[in-house]
């Protein structure tokens, strides 16, 4: 977790360093790119301790049969096909499949960007000109005067995704998206097969409900109050049980610091 | 401020001596002035807090034992008590930034032990609290102690005095290590009884000792684990009152207690009771 305690509360800020570098690459032009974290996971996270003095706590990793703890360099990744029953790889074998990234985004096709299903999207990521204004000046100026996005694919830390790029506040963006096999078919579901077609008066009153509460979306109507309460419960604390330090008042601090100078001089005779 | 203290201060502001407007602040500066004068007598003995977080209009409570959060350069003296039935982690004040660390956690009366703790057994101070009920004067305090001292002198003890800070006065012997407490308590006992014959106010018996207009020759002080307040605390009253050494010769009719409090004690240049614990003696009577 980092601190933005004082950033405002509508967006957070950037952060220092590019992820990922590489290239757009439309047929046979190239845009040079950085790619940076877009979205912050702002749930706090809590270090496990010893209720009894207080001491961070760590994780083993110890053998089901003997209780013993084995190190990392003794460990294996297992498939469980069956209950307790696994193939067993070594580590060249997964390396030998991984996918390695060729620093490039392919674009390969131009689509709408609101034809694509939101339940897809995943995470998204701004990027940045690497030494290359003008190309991406260009790239995302034609991008927005269409209305368009780019479909391709990126390869980020051994694994593959399907992207859209577009263009958003000024800024290309590209959020990865889920393969289809990620996402549950709601058809699959029993209790949505039975759906039954409502009757006319139903419909109009409820449209009637609906238009009356349409309205524009704006997301900075909504906060996470658990997370207000979380800080809240944290500054606190900070104020009685963690530091019970409070920042004094100058000028009686200074006042102290004399007295104290004289003391150490008189006792140190 | 890091260099010149370990301690962290908290609540500066907080308004200790409401009557006076005194600030948490100024009785911590007052602890660091008088530290001087105050640190050697403190020193290897068990200290129990007076503390009043909420300032003197409020009540106080007792801390015998190193409360939570202690700091690790605060030292302790652990020891078994029969009557808590458990051991008891007292402090011990050796150094300024202790006295400043109890300052700061508004322990404005500091009390300790008649006995060290390399000797905690053995006390090297015999207490006479001469402790009077209303109606009183403390003229009649003072000659009270005054005829003490006399028989004292006639004995060739050499004994200090102090005010309480309250009503009444503390008379000092300090002694070898060499008697328990039982033997203290029993010579303290006996003048007490040698002055109750001669006077029509002293009592020198407990189940006297709240009878009104009297003052008891206090004995029952002298008890292992005991404390008095240390010479220089200050006392929770109004008038922000110090407990304060006197040279014999002050005890003048008309002096008050109150006139020795936080804001006239540093004024004061001499320390009546220094060299006291140099000056330790033999209870025999050749």
């Amino acid at each position: 977790m980092e601190n933005d305690q004082d950033q405002d509360t509508t967006t957070s800020k950037p952060s220092g360093r590019p992820i990922w570098s590489g290239s757009i690459t439309i047929g046979l032009v190239n845009v040079p790119i950085k790619v940076y974290t877009m979205i912050r996971d702002k749930a706090f996270s809590f270090r496990l301790l010893h209720d009894e003095d207080g001491q961070p706590l760590k994780y083993e990793r110890v053998c089901t049969k003997d209780n013993k703890v084995v190190d990392w360099k003794n460990t294996a990744k297992g498939y469980e096909i069956r209950k307790n029953e696994f193939i067993v790889f070594k580590k060249d074998e997964l390396n030998a499949i991984r996918p390695e990234s060729d620093q490039r985004i392919r674009l390969d096709k131009f689509i709408s960007l609101l034809s694509i299903d939101p339940v897809y999207f995943e995470k998204s990521y701004i990027l940045v000109p690497d030494n290359s204004i003008d190309a991406y000046s260009l790239l995302m100026t034609v991008i927005r005067q269409e209305g368009k996005a780019g479909m391709g694919k990126i390869t980020m830390r051994t694994k593959e995704y399907p992207v859209v790029v577009y263009e958003y506040k000024g800024a290309l963006i590209l959020t990865t998206l889920r393969y289809t096999d990620e996402v549950v078919n709601p058809g699959d579901l029993e209790d949505l097969s039975k759906l039954k077609k409502p009757s006319q008066k139903e419909m109009e009153l409820a449209t009637r409900i609906i238009q009356g509460l349409s309205g524009e979306f704006d997301i900075t109507e909504y906060r996470d109050s658990y997370r207000e309460k979380m800080e809240q419960l944290i500054e606190t604390k900070m104020k009685g049980e963690v530091i019970v330090a409070q920042v004094p008042k100058k000028e009686e601090v200074k006042e102290l610091m004399v007295a104290l100078q004289e003391t150490i001089k008189k006792l140190g005779k | 401020m890091d260099e010149l203290t370990k301690v962290s201060f908290t609540n500066l502001d907080k308004v200790l001596y409401p009557g006076l407007g005194l600030k948490k602040s100024r009785v911590i500066k007052y602890y660091i002035e008088i530290a001087p004068r105050m640190l050697g007598f403190l020193k290897n003995r068990v200290i129990i807090m007076n503390r009043y977080p909420d300032g003197i209009g409020k009540e106080g409570f007792y801390e015998k034992d190193a409360p939570m959060g202690i700091p690790a350069w605060v030292e302790t003296f652990n020891r078994y008590s029969k009557t808590a039935q458990r051991d008891i982690n007292h402090i011990v004040c050796n150094n300024l930034d202790t006295l400043i660390w109890m300052a700061n956690l508004a322990a404005i009366e500091i009390n300790t032990t008649l006995s060290t703790i390399d000797n905690y057994d053995t006390p090297d101070l015999v207490f006479f609290d001469i402790d009077p009920q209303p109606p009183y004067s403390f003229d009649d305090v003072m000659d009270i102690a005054f005829s003490l001292k006399e028989k004292l002198d006639e004995l060739n003890f050499r004994s200090y005095v102090k005010t309480s800070g309250k009503k009444g006065l503390h008379v000092v012997l300090p002694v070898i290590n060499k008697y328990n407490f039982r033997q203290t308590r029993e010579f303290v006992h006996q003048f007490g009884k040698f002055m109750a014959r001669g006077s029509d106010i002293v009592v020198s018996e407990f189940r006297n000792s709240r009878d009104p207009g009297t003052i008891f020759i206090d004995y029952l002080q002298n008890i292992k684990g005991k404390t008095m307040t240390a010479p220089y605390s200050l006392r929770a009253n109004p008038e922000a009152t110090v407990s304060t050494p006197l040279e014999w010769k002050e005890l003048k009719k008309g002096l008050r207690p109150e006139e020795f409090n936080i804001f006239t004690i540093l004024e004061r240049k001499n320390d009546p009771w220094e060299g006291l614990l140099e000056n330790k003696q033999t209870l025999e009577v050749e």
